[in-house]
C-alpha cells in the first residue's frame, strides 16, 4: 500500500511538472515537494484545482485515482498524455455516471425532475422535520387507503408502514402522500374514483433500512450445478401522522351546547 | 464455516437432519430451494386469500366476487384485493358502501348466490 501511494506520488508530480509548465496562470509552485507522505498531496491537488481547463470532479480529490494516472503515463507525448489524461478521466467518469439510470444517485437528478419523479410515484417532500414542531398526535379513528407506487396500504393516524425505498428524502423528513384512493370514519365513507382530490395523509420518514436477508438458492439434480445469492431489500419506514380530506368532529367537553348553537344557526341561515 | 450454516439452517428439522451434516446439507439445499419457489407462490397464494375474503364479505350483502369487481372496475375504483379484503374484515361499513357503489354501477345478473340461511324446520308429528 506505501508502494502504491509513492507511486502515485511520483505520477503527480510528474503529471503536475508538465500542467504547470504548460499553464502559464499557475504561477505558485516552482517545484513540486519532496516524497514524503504526508505533506505533498494536499498542496498538488490545491495547484491542480486552480489551473484552467479543469472542471472539478465530483470524486473526492484524494486518495487519487492511480489507475488513470498510469493509463496516461504510458503514451508518448507529454503534451498528448494531458489532454488523452483529462479527457480519458471524464470519459471513465461520464461512462460511470449514465451507464445504468437505476443506479442514479439522488443527486444526479435536478430538483425539478426529483419532484416529477416523487409526484409520480406518489409522494411529495415537505422538508425536514423541525425539533420543536409536535406531530405526533393520539389515534383518530379515521383511516385512508394511500397508494405508493404500486403498493397500497390501509393506514390511520400513528401507524407504520415498510415501502421500496424512496429515493429523495432523508430521516426526519416530513412527507405528503398524495395519492389517496379511500377515506373512512366512523360516519362517513369517501371513495376516491380512482383519487379523492384534495386530500392529503402526512408521513414522517422514521429510517431508512435494508430488509432480512433471503437467500436465492438454484440448483439443478445431478448436473453439478448449484448458485448462492444473499439479497436484502432497501426499505424506508413511515410513521403517518395526520389524515386531511375528511371531516373531524372537534373534540371539545362540552358537546351538547356546541350542537345546539350550531343548530340555531342553521335555523337563521334557512329563515335569511 | 459452511458446515456451521448449515446447521444452523437445519434448525427444526426431524431427525438426524438437524444433527448430522451429510443429511442435512441435503435437506437443507431443498428447504432452500423450495423458499425460492413459495416466495413465488406466495403471491399467488395471498391473491387467492384474498379473494376468497372478498368473496364471503360481499355474499353477505347478496353480490358475488365478479360482479363486485365488474362494478368497481366500471366505477374506476383503483382498490386493489389486499385493500379490498382488509375493508371486508375490519371496516364492514365501508366496506357495505363498496359494495352498493359496485350493484349501482352494475346490476348483474338476476340468479344471484344466497348465502344458505338456516331455517327451523317444523317437526312434523
Amino acid at each position: 500500500m506505501a508502494m502504491a501511494n509513492r507511486r502515485c506520488l511520483q505520477a503527480l508530480t510528474r503529471r503536475a511538472t508538465s500542467l504547470f509548465s504548460s499553464t502559464s496562470a499557475v504561477r505558485r509552485l516552482e517545484t513540486p515537494p519532496p516524497l514524503s507522505a504526508p505533506s505533498p498531496p494536499k498542496s498538488l491537488f490545491e495547484a491542480r484545482r486552480v489551473s484552467p481547463g479543469l472542471e472539478p470532479s465530483r470524486c473526492p480529490p484524494w486518495p487519487p485515482r492511480a489507475r488513470l494516472f498510469c493509463s496516461s503515463k504510458t503514451s508518448e507525448d507529454e503534451e498528448e498524455e494531458d489532454e488523452d489524461g483529462e479527457g480519458g478521466e471524464f470519459m471513465e467518469e461520464s461512462d460511470c455516471e449514465t451507464g445504468k439510470s437505476s443506479t442514479r444517485s439522488k443527486w444526479d437528478y435536478t430538483p425539478e425532475e426529483r419532484e416529477a419523479e416523487a409526484a409520480a410515484i406518489g409522494y411529495t417532500v415537505l422538508g425536514p422535520l423541525e425539533r420543536s414542531e409536535r406531530v405526533f398526535k393520539l389515534y383518530e379513528p379515521f383511516f385512508a387507503v394511500v397508494q405508493i407506487g404500486s403498493h397500497q396500504f390501509k393506514v390511520s393516524n400513528g401507524d407504520c408502514i415498510f415501502t421500496e425505498r424512496l429515493k429523495f428524502c432523508d430521516i426526519n423528513d416530513k412527507l405528503i402522500l398524495n395519492k389517496v384512493l379511500l377515506l373512512g370514519s366512523q360516519s362517513q365513507t369517501i371513495v376516491g374514483r380512482p383519487t379523492v382530490p384534495d386530500a392529503a395523509v402526512h408521513a414522517v420518514v422514521e429510517e431508512h433500512a435494508l430488509d432480512a436477508k433471503v437467500i436465492i438458492f438454484k440448483k439443478k439434480r445431478r448436473k453439478n450445478y448449484r448458485r448462492t445469492k444473499g439479497h436484502r431489500q432497501e426499505l424506508t419506514k413511515l410513521r403517518i401522522t395526520d389524515i386531511q380530506g375528511i371531516e373531524k368532529p372537534e373534540k371539545t367537553d362540552n358537546e351538547k351546547p356546541v350542537k345546539s348553537a350550531v343548530k340555531k344557526l342553521e335555523k337563521v341561515a334557512v329563515a335569511a | 464455516m459452511n458446515k456451521a450454516k448449515v446447521l444452523k439452517l437445519a434448525k427444526g428439522f426431524r431427525g438426524r437432519a438437524k444433527n448430522c451434516i451429510r443429511i442435512a446439507r441435503e435437506r437443507v439445499e431443498k428447504a432452500l430451494q423450495y423458499s425460492y419457489r413459495d416466495r413465488r407462490n406466495k403471491k399467488r397464494d395471498m391473491r387467492s386469500l384474498w379473494i376468497q375474503r372478498i368473496n364471503a364479505g360481499t355474499r353477505i350483502h347478496s353480490v358475488n366476487y365478479g360482479n363486485f369487481m365488474h362494478g368497481l372496475m366500471k366505477e374506476n375504483i383503483q382498490l386493489n384485493r389486499k385493500v379490498l379484503s382488509e375493508l371486508s374484515m375490519h371496516e364492514p361499513h365501508s366496506f357495505k358502501a363498496l359494495v352498493d357503489i359496485s350493484r349501482n354501477a352494475f346490476p348483474g345478473n338476476k340468479n344471484v348466490v344466497h348465502a344458505p340461511r338456516k331455517v327451523a324446520l317444523p317437526l312434523s308429528v
